[in-house]
């Protein structure tokens, strides 16, 4: 069977793009004040130095302008008036789904993630608009004294825990939609692994948008003590409207020393949502934080996960690949900051523009005076596949320390005739031969990536390349 | 456009956001010649004369003419900076001008002094069709400001090698340069920069006539409490340009260099091949080096484009092996330094041009070691 009709039947057109009738229990009407802000926290029965970040954190978002780089026609068309702050469509976070809403489940079905579950994860949080529908994590896990909750029940379980860290990696006034995140977050993960607990198996969110207009603002924390590992993967879908939605979270990972975070993300939003992302971690001593990104969705990416290497012996990468179609931007990149001695960091960017898309890689790294003996290195890759697409690199070198080693590398370029020529000569079409090859230039990313979602991504890339020949 | 139109657009302007790359790293305010940015101050007039290299006098087919036929705003710069520039300049205007077909024997030196004070000088090369020139560019003298801005227009089929040397004796130096590449014409522009303690220069090379071909090379000293900060924008507007640029920077002292490279593709540039590199060579604690090597392709059938940058102090193999061959760890480190910065020099012009540059060189890179 050709590739691109086992990718079609896999996945279909934008396979995620339906939506269920809204039955929500509670909905906040459009738009952004204080009260809505305050609202949110007193509907969660937040303690009060929550609620004062998230008022503080509103009051500075009021301020502080829309950023006047990336591509800011794109953002002056955010109204941030006509967005759903908060929309709960279930009662509470089940442990079971049996219990979880007929039309919520159903959705979960359809994307398979109870069957995942079943299969190769050690935990779930399943988000619907505003709120986590269902959590569950396995027992053994549980037993070990890690924690993973949705981060409403984080809060209210380990109020001193959340505490300590929130806010404490991406302060509320790092940039304008962090700050809108800080006011009105709801739901995303919390997790804290004990010293020397290694979690074998991954951890899973999905995060799904169904109603119209809606702001999605989940909000993650994962803290690894000592000598721990985890691999956190997160998916994310919403239906296709006329009309836009916003998704902006924020993720904080703290790796403390001699632990090991992976956070894996396959970003599939529909093209009409906007999704802008700070993620960013910080690695202690010999701690390694890794960011696995793969953006193919959405009408606007900007994303740079980034980690902050404090410990000396640290280690980050990041891998990423954008796929940009028709009316797509993704501006994805990464920012590693070297502050201590013996740190390294790896940064893998692979891109391909299609049909008029747009894919930008933004980075900076930068080596303080007082890190000595610091290496890293980066490699961007982009593809043209038509005449209507471009592709970006605008990354930045900030080194102050003389030891550092620092190499950085960027290339642009079309699918080589000759190579297309080669798979043609042994029996492929051309259309096939052209996925081979878009698969083979992603393949540095997906072998990172658990089994179940590398096979998706493959056949999802050999879908969005049908109709790329001629 | 008249000295007033240019000084009323000037004034009009916002001081640019911090946001632009090209004001990033040294805000306008910091290179004004002042500080006031609502100030436009008087302007001395430096001295300019041309030679052939050897110090005899230029042949015929070359001519330094006090006049500036046509200006196109629009390539200089962005509109604050350009406006400034052609407003301070207004009367010291040079063109030097190359006959077509003409094929110098010897490179040409245009010898720019600055004198004490703020000067300004805008200087035209206009190279005809089929000419086949070498021309240094030298800047000196110890003034406290001086605002170069260069216009250079290479006609059709045209060989030159355009060679920029800094060797101002402290101060600010605020360079603009505006290249236009003609068809099948070919140039490499070397910047050589080792004067003024602080240096803020945007050059721009525009690829808009088909075979049209640039090697952009910097060999950069920076030393004790140098900022130079260098942009240069290049941009592939026709089939089948090639550019190629290579900036080697050693930083030592306290000082700090910036590369920030512009490399654009527009659609149609069918066959672009394009290239750019920095490399900067850390000498001490204190000393910085950032690049910025930007891309944006808009045309997917291209030979290929790619950047790079490279960071990184001494390579201690290297200088093992010089003093195992009885070399003095000064010694050593003085040959591997000269090694990075004539990887670039090397390519600016002829042989005559490249022994005049490493004489010029020898003195500075002392003060590197």
């Amino acid at each position: 069977m050709a590739i691109n009709e086992e990718a079609r039947d896999a996945v279909g057109d934008y396979k995620a793009g339906w939506h269920d009738p809204e039955n929500s229990t509670i909905r906040f009407d459009f738009g952004l004040s204080e009260k809505v802000v305050r609202d949110i926290s007193a509907l969660k029965d937040e303690p009060e130095w929550m609620t004062e970040y998230r008022v503080k954190a509103y009051n500075h978002f009021k301020e502080r302008p829309m950023p006047s780089w990336g591509n800011s026609e794109l953002l002056k068309e955010i109204d941030f008036e006509k967005i759903c702050y908060y929309l709960r469509s279930s009662k509470s976070t089940e442990t079971d789904w049996e219990d979880v809403p007929d039309d919520i489940r159903n959705t979960f079905d359809r994307l398979g993630i109870p069957e995942a579950e079943q299969k190769w994860l050690s935990g779930v949080t399943a988000q619907y608009e505003s709120e986590a529908v269902y959590h569950s994590i396995r027992e053994d896990l549980e037993s070990q004294g890690v924690i993973f909750l949705d981060m409403d029940n984080g809060l209210k379980s380990h109020p001193e825990l959340v505490k300590k860290w929130f806010c404490s990696v991406v302060p509320l006034t790092d940039n304008k939609f962090a700050a809108l995140n800080t006011a009105v977050w709801s739901g995303g993960s919390f997790i804290y692994v004990p010293k020397g607990v290694k979690v074998e198996m991954p951890v899973q969110a999905y995060f799904r948008i169904n109603a119209k207009n809606m702001g999605q603002f989940e909000r993650t924390l994962i803290i690894a003590d000592e000598g721990s590992s985890i691999h956190y993967v997160e998916g994310c879908t919403a239906p296709t409207y006329s009309t836009d939605s916003l998704h902006s979270a924020v993720v904080e990972l703290v790796a403390l020393p001699g632990s090991h975070i992976r956070y894996s993300t396959i970003q599939n939003w529909s093209a009409n949502v906007y999704n802008l992302v700070t993620k960013r971690g910080i690695a202690h001593e010999n701690a390694t934080i890794e960011w696995v990104d793969g953006n193919i969705g959405s009408k606007l990416t900007m994303k740079y996960p980034a980690v902050i290497l404090k410990g000396e012996g640290a280690h980050a990468e990041v891998i990423s690949v954008a796929y940009s179609g028709q009316g797509q931007h993704q501006d994805a990149g990464a920012k590693i900051h070297h502050l201590a001695s013996n740190t390294t960091s790896k940064i893998l960017s692979k891109s391909i523009s299609k049909k008029g898309g747009r894919g930008s890689y933004r980075g900076l790294v930068k080596v303080s005076p007082k890190a000595e003996n610091c290496k890293l290195n980066v490699v961007c890759d982009a593809l043209i596949l038509d005449e209507e697409s471009r592709s970006d690199t605008y990354p930045t070198m900030e080194v102050s320390n003389p030891s550092a080693r620092c190499e950085h590398e960027a290339s642009v370029s079309k699918v080589s005739d000759d190579q297309i020529f080669y798979l043609m000569s042994r029996g492929h079409s051309e259309e096939e031969a052209l996925a081979m090859i878009v698969n083979g230039f992603f393949e540095p990313f997906t072998k990172e990536l658990p089994m179940e979602y590398a096979v998706e991504l493959n056949q999802l890339m050999a879908l969005e390349m049908e109709g790329s020949i001629g | 456009m008249s000295e007033l139109t240019s000084m009323n657009q000037y004034l009009s302007y916002d001081e640019p956001d911090k946001s632009n790359h090209l004001w990033k790293y040294t805000p306008w305010r910091r290179i004004h010649p002042t500080g006031k940015i609502k100030e436009m101050p008087e302007m001395d007039i430096p001295t300019i004369e041309i030679s052939n290299l050897d110090n005899s006098e230029v042949p015929d087919g070359i001519e330094l003419l006090e006049n500036i036929t046509e200006i196109d705003k629009d390539k200089i710069s962005d509109n604050i900076a350009a406006s400034f520039l052609l407003s301070s300049t207004h009367s010291s205007r040079w063109t030097l001008s190359v006959k077509s077909g003409f094929i110098a024997d010897l490179p040409i030196l245009v010898d720019i002094h600055c004198h004490e004070g703020i000067s300004s000088l805008h200087l035209e090369l206009d190279i005809g069709k089929m000419a086949e020139i070498e021309v240094i560019t030298r800047i000196n003298g110890n003034c406290e400001w001086f605002g170069l801005l260069r216009t250079v227009k290479i006609q059709n089929g045209a060989n030159v090698n355009d060679i920029v040397v800094n060797l101002q004796n402290g101060g600010s130096l605020l360079r603009f340069e505006s290249v236009d590449i003609g068809r099948d014409a070919q140039i490499s522009a070397g910047t050589v920069s080792s004067g003024s303690e602080k240096t803020k220069a945007d050059l721009r090379y525009f690829l808009e006539e088909p075979g049209s071909n640039l090697k952009s090379l910097g060999s950069i000293l920076s030393v004790e409490k140098m900022h130079l900060d260098h942009h240069i924008e290049i941009l592939h507007d026709s089939p089948e340009t090639q550019s190629r640029l290579s900036w080697h920077s050693a930083c030592s002292g306290s000082s700090k260099t910036i590369g920030t490279g512009m490399l654009r593709v527009k659609d149609g540039a069918i066959g672009a091949d394009a290239a750019q590199i920095f490399h900067n060579l850390l000498l001490s604690r204190d000393a910085e080096a950032d690049s910025i090597p930007e891309l944006e392709v808009m045309e997917h059938d291209v030979v290929g484009c790619g950047h790079g940058t490279a960071n990184g102090p001494i390579d201690e193999d290297q200088k093992f092996y010089l003093e195992s061959r009885g070399f003095n760890p000064s010694e050593s480190k003085a040959a591997l330094i000269a090694a990075f910065l004539n990887t670039t020099l090397s390519q600016m012009g002829s042989e005559k041009t490249h022994q005049w540059l490493v004489g010029l060189l020898s003195d500075e890179l002392e003060l590197l070691v």
